[in-house]
């Protein structure tokens, strides 16, 4: 290693680094409004004809029609093979899932990343707690083949995060 | 342009250099994750590889491997951060393919093999003909798995080509389908001859 070896590797890192801060703050603004509109989107997916109030972290989904509580819908995260999965999970008063969204994931592509199909999480729908574990734990969820590690962190997270919320709907549900 | 045209076929990535076979396995589950990868494959070996020419006499041999490694993950980054922010409906079926650039070694032997000791020009031209031998490599072998493994070829929504079979081998869209296709497709190119030195 010689100085001018040093200070060339220096020089790359500290231009990369303010290309990175250019180009991010040129993007953060726009990338902020597009992940509100896509936020937007999965709630109304969940909820159709529904106005949303957060409230601690919760959306509270209430009718347009007469203002009726409909349902929560919730962030969950998830440990999965590639990373942290992020999901929105939308739960009826009585308790059941009304429909899951994936809204972050980094899976492998092509077979963990079908975590986010609706074949997948259209298996959620109407579930109860107790319903919601791989059928290979005694549940009534098929895992992807191939992705076993994905799909459970997605009913893990759907799990624990009905556990979390259950006194919304009463130790009932 | 014989410098374009070598990476096609008789010095493709995967099945001459047998390079990037990780995205080779992961994303040919199906056509359609082959085509949005090999994409996004171009939008970053293209642009690298004429930055990392233009510096080639700038970077001292010592901290090659560093600075590339820089160079190609900030071009990687950038990327990124664009199609989220100006074209999101692309970012959705991209998004998890671009960290997986990073990490492609077609990308990287390429630079140091061959970007990082020629003129812009010749660099561009092996990158985009390195970029299409990888695309054809990846959509082949996609086309095949697909086929075979789920029955029929659906590419965005659309069904390319019918169901041929009521009994799919979900094997060949499982890791050990790919390096069957992979190995078969070397066998029978080697066997014709067109994997030759240019």
């Amino acid at each position: 290693m010689s100085y001018r070896d040093v200070a060339v590797l220096t020089v790359i890192c500290v231009l990369s680094g303010l290309v990175l801060f250019a180009v991010h703050s040129l993007t953060e603004k726009r990338i902020g409004e597009v992940e509100n509109l896509e936020m937007a989107r999965l709630l109304s997916q969940i909820f159709p004809s529904a106005d949303f109030r957060e409230e601690n972290g919760i959306y509270l989904a209430v009718s347009r029609e007469n203002g009726e509580l409909l349902g929560y819908i919730a962030e969950a995260e998830g440990k999965g093979y590639g990373g942290t999965i992020v999901l929105l999970v939308g739960v009826t008063r009585d308790g059941r899932v009304r429909r899951v969204r994936v809204l972050s994931h980094s899976e492998t592509p092509g077979l963990g990343s079908r975590i986010a199909e609706d074949d997948f999480l259209s298996q959620f729908e109407n579930r109860t707690v107790d319903e919601i574990l791989l059928r290979r734990d005694g549940g009534e969820i098929d895992a992807i083949s191939g992705a076993t590690i994905s799909s459970r962190g997605v009913v893990n997270a759907v799990r624990e995060k009905m556990l979390e919320l259950s006194h919304l709907w009463g130790s009932s549900g | 342009m014989r410098e374009f045209t070598k990476g096609i076929l008789r010095r493709n990535p995967v099945f001459y250099l047998i390079l990037g076979l990780c995205p080779t396995l992961a994303v040919t589950t199906t056509v359609e994750n082959a085509l949005v990868m090999s994409l996004a494959f171009l939008f970053v070996m293209v642009p690298s590889a004429a930055i990392i020419s233009a510096l080639r006499n700038s970077i001292p041999r010592n901290v090659r491997i560093p600075s590339f490694i820089v160079i190609i993950s900030t071009f990687t980054t950038v990327i990124d951060l664009l199609i989220h922010g100006f074209l999101p409906r692309f970012h959705e079926i991209l998004g998890i393919f671009i960290p997986l650039i990073v990490v492609n070694c077609v990308v990287m032997g390429r630079v140091e093999a061959f970007a990082s000791k020629n003129p812009v020009r010749d660099s561009v031209l092996d990158a985009a003909g390195m970029g299409v031998g990888f695309s054809l490599a990846i959509i082949v072998v996609s086309a095949i798995r697909e086929l075979l493994g789920t029955g029929s070829i659906v590419v965005f929504g659309r069904e390319v080509i019918p169901a041929l079979t009521g009994s799919p081998v979900g094997l060949m869209i499982l890791p050990p389908g790919a390096f069957l296709t992979i190995g078969i497709l070397i066998a029978i190119f080697r066997r014709r001859g067109l994997l030759k030195e240019v």
